[in-house]
């Protein structure tokens, strides 16, 4: 799959291309359908439909007068001709602007965004020169989105993977139900932030409030302020060297650093007590175990 | 026994100096409490309610006679064509009004899985992912498939929202609504977990909120993210467990979906604490006819459309759930069955391998299904052949539709979905009552003065 290029892949018709990308991992008939499909088969992040596009070839767009969907159709169109930096002016707190992008793209949006801010994308570099409203960037698969400013609550929920970063400070819940990539807030972060997370880094240069980590699967949360209190299942752990070192580079990256050091975060983990409980009754027990 | 013998009289098989028998306190509920003394939890279980309930056996149809004129049972055309979200772009049009709901893998196997969405497409109607993601065989071998947004969002990724023919929000479900979905750490595998990001076998308890919105406001600027990620193609349906439908319907109305799905109390799990399943929701003949209330005291009636699921066994139910209100139907608990879900079958010991007698198996949550259908062990999932599963997921729904069709004809209709309360009559005071129809025999409905202005 992972020999196919893109070139290859626009020659195909849909049918080929869907067995081209693995959606197609068996013949129809038989037995032949215990094949498995692959879990760990290498996700593409572009898919065919998603254009190719030239960083170099710029554009603006006026979004002032324009509705959320004329600013995101204008979007696709002019990824469609390849422009690959897309500055968008006077956003003026729309809703669900710049969602659903799923290539590269240097997006760079100057002024503020409402609810749902480029939410659910793969693949592109965000820029925000302003606010950013609630749940901001979420379901996010890939890509780099950077906020200059506040962002509101549920920033990055179930994110999956990228680089989402706040310079300034967040509402409550960040990074609920998060399942990988790293969250960075400048500032501080509300209540339960980290709720029920499952993978990947949240990195809170200030204060954290009550609840942090609150019933969380797994991953972990650095806290460079004080924690207003600890969530269920969350516990505090030794701060390593290796993750000194993650810390210090991935704070630099984004111009976050404290000029003191990463030696004063707190790390949190998950206490892991609640990964199982006793589901089995005796006789399924007797019968399973 | 000799010739002439007068025959020996039998000795009474009952105690005659007992009192009685406890009502409240009968030896299934003694039992009961005395494993959760000794377990100190809640006890937890796969299918659906045990508890009798106001259902669709207390419904019956008025077909016609003289005052209505029949529709040839076996000749004449009755249409069974079905659309879901007639606003979208691409609304999702079904050849039968009967689909499958989601159901995730994990909670089932991959065999069970495909089987359904190839029974699915044959019968020309669709499937839904369930929670957990999308699982690409699934997809393929749907014609019409529905992506769900779930509150845990797992494996959520949107590259496979924009293959889907629809969007289905699960704001609930009816046999334990208000609380989040179960997978017990039997089911949670490397491939499941690695699927959920989560780690590998843990008793896996999904959120009960959705992460990034809270309430119908919010809901509403999700809907529209959604309706933007996807181009404003595909319907986007809310489901909502049964609970306080006309208000909660009314909200989601003015959330602006293209169609509300409501799950009655009657319907099923693959893992729940018994007594959630038991003690919450409300019966569906109830829930349909306020959710259509509902939909039309707003005007929207034809422009959203109302999906209904919960213990739906037969064509009669199916044309009872359409006749009092609903667009669709979606099915769950009778499509496993169709898998073979509590079946007899040559390769399975229900008694020793999972401690009850088929037809009495509720241990979904155990991951040890005997049949292969609720599990992902490679041994057990052999037992279910998929070409065979998929031929019964077929003919079942086919039946579904024949059966309904059969109602709709004898009361004198040619489009299933012209069905309506009027051709209902309740057989107990209290269907009467929720289902909005009159008692039988009488032009009585229960909680209602003038049954002329109902």
């Amino acid at each position: 799959m992972a020999s196919v290029t893109d070139e290859e892949l626009k020659q195909m018709t849909q049918e080929e291309r869907v067995t081209a990308l693995g959606m197609r991992t068996e013949a129809l008939t038989g037995k032949s359908l215990y094949v498995e499909f692959d879990p760990d088969a290498e996700e593409r992040f572009t898919y065919p439909w998603a254009p190719d596009v030239d960083f170099n070839k710029r554009t603006e767009l006026d979004t002032d007068k324009m509705t959320t969907t004329e600013v995101n159709s204008s979007i696709r169109e002019l990824m469609r001709e390849g422009y690959g930096t897309i500055v968008l002016k006077n956003p003026r707190g729309k809703h669900s602007l710049g969602v659903g992008i799923l290539s590269r793209l240097n997006l760079i949006i100057e002024g503020s965004t409402g609810y749902f801010g480029v939410g659910l994308i793969d693949g592109p570099n965000v820029r925000i020169s302003g606010r950013v409203g609630w749940s901001c960037a979420e379901n996010m698969m890939s890509g780099t989105v950077v906020i200059e400013k506040n962002a509101g609550s549920t920033f990055g929920a179930a994110i999956r993977g990228g680089d989402l970063v706040c310079k300034g400070s967040v509402g409550s819940r960040t990074g609920i139900d998060m399942k990988g990539g790293t969250i960075i807030v400048g500032g501080d972060t509300g209540a339960l932030s980290g709720f029920m997370m499952q993978r990947g880094r949240m990195v809170v240069c200030g204060n954290a409030g009550k609840n942090l980590g609150d019933s969380m699967y797994d991953g972990t949360i650095f806290v460079g302020g004080e924690i207003k209190s600890l969530g269920v299942d969350a516990v505090t752990a030794e701060l390593t060297d290796l993750d000194k070192a993650w810390l210090t580079r991935k704070l630099k990256q984004y111009g976050l650093l404290p000029d003191k050091g990463v030696d004063h975060f707190t790390k949190v983990v998950a206490g892991k007590q609640l990964w199982n409980y006793d589901n089995l009754e005796p006789n399924e027990k007797k019968l399973i175990l | 026994m000799a010739d002439g013998d007068l025959p020996q009289k039998k000795p009474l098989n009952r105690d005659v100096n007992r009192i009685g028998d406890s009502f409240i306190f009968p030896p299934r509920v003694m039992d009961d409490i005395h494993i959760k003394s000794e377990l100190g939890r809640y006890r937890m279980r796969g299918f659906s309610l045990f508890k009798k309930i106001p259902h669709w056996d207390d419904l019956t149809f008025l077909p016609g006679t003289l005052t209505r004129f029949v529709i040839e049972g076996y000749r004449e055309k009755c249409e069974t064509k079905t659309v879901i979200g007639p606003r979208a772009k691409k609304p999702l049009e079904l050849d039968i009004p009967v689909y499958i709901t989601g159901m995730s893998f994990g909670a089932l196997s991959y065999e069970a899985k495909t089987a359904l969405a190839r029974g699915a497409t044959m019968a020309g109607t669709a499937t839904c992912s369930g929670e957990g993601g999308m699982i690409p065989d699934e997809r393929r071998f749907s014609s019409k498939w529905f992506y769900q947004c779930i509150q845990s969002r797992y494996g959520f990724n949107p590259n496979h929202l924009v293959l889907a023919d629809g969007c289905e929000f699960f704001i609930g479900q009816g046999c334990k609504v208000g609380l989040g979905g179960h997978l017990m750490g039997q089911k949670v595998t490397d491939q499941v977990a690695e699927m959920r990001s989560l780690p590998a076998g843990i008793d896996q308890r999904s959120p009960a909120r959705h992460p990034d919105w809270l309430g119908p406001d919010d809901l509403a600027l999700k809907i529209q993210e959604i309706r933007e990620a996807t181009d404003w193609q595909i319907p986007i349906q809310l489901k909502l467990g049964a609970a306080r439908v006309y208000d909660d319907v009314r909200m989601a109305v003015k959330c602006d979906p293209d169609s509300i799905y409501i799950d009655g109390m009657e319907g099923g799990t693959g893992a729940g604490p018994h007594l959630a399943t038991e003690d919450t929701g409300v019966p569906g003949m109830a829930a349909i006819r306020q959710a259509r209330k509902a939909i039309d005291d707003l005007g929207k009636r034809g422009e959203i459309s109302l999906v209904y699921a919960g213990g739906i066994r037969n064509g009669a139910d199916v044309a009872k759930a359409i006749a009092l209100g609903a667009d669709a139907i979606a099915i769950g608990h009778s499509a496993m069955m169709a898998l073979n879900c509590n079946k007899d079958i040559p390769e399975a010991n229900y008694p020793e391998e999972i401690g009850a007698e088929p037809g009495y198996c509720y241990h979904c949550h155990t991951g040890r299904c005997p049949v292969g259908v609720a599990t992902q062990d490679p041994k057990l999932r052999e037992r279910l052949d998929p070409d065979e599963a998929a031929e019964r997921v077929y003919n079942f729904l086919h039946t579904l539709t024949i059966e309904a069709q059969l109602f709709a004809r004898a009361c004198g209709k040619t489009y299933l979905h012209s069905l309506e309360p009027e051709d209902l009559a309740a057989l107990t005071m209290e269907a009467s009552a929720m289902a909005g129809v009159p008692l039988a025999g009488t032009n009585h409905t229960v909680g209602v003065e003038d049954y002329h202005h109902l």
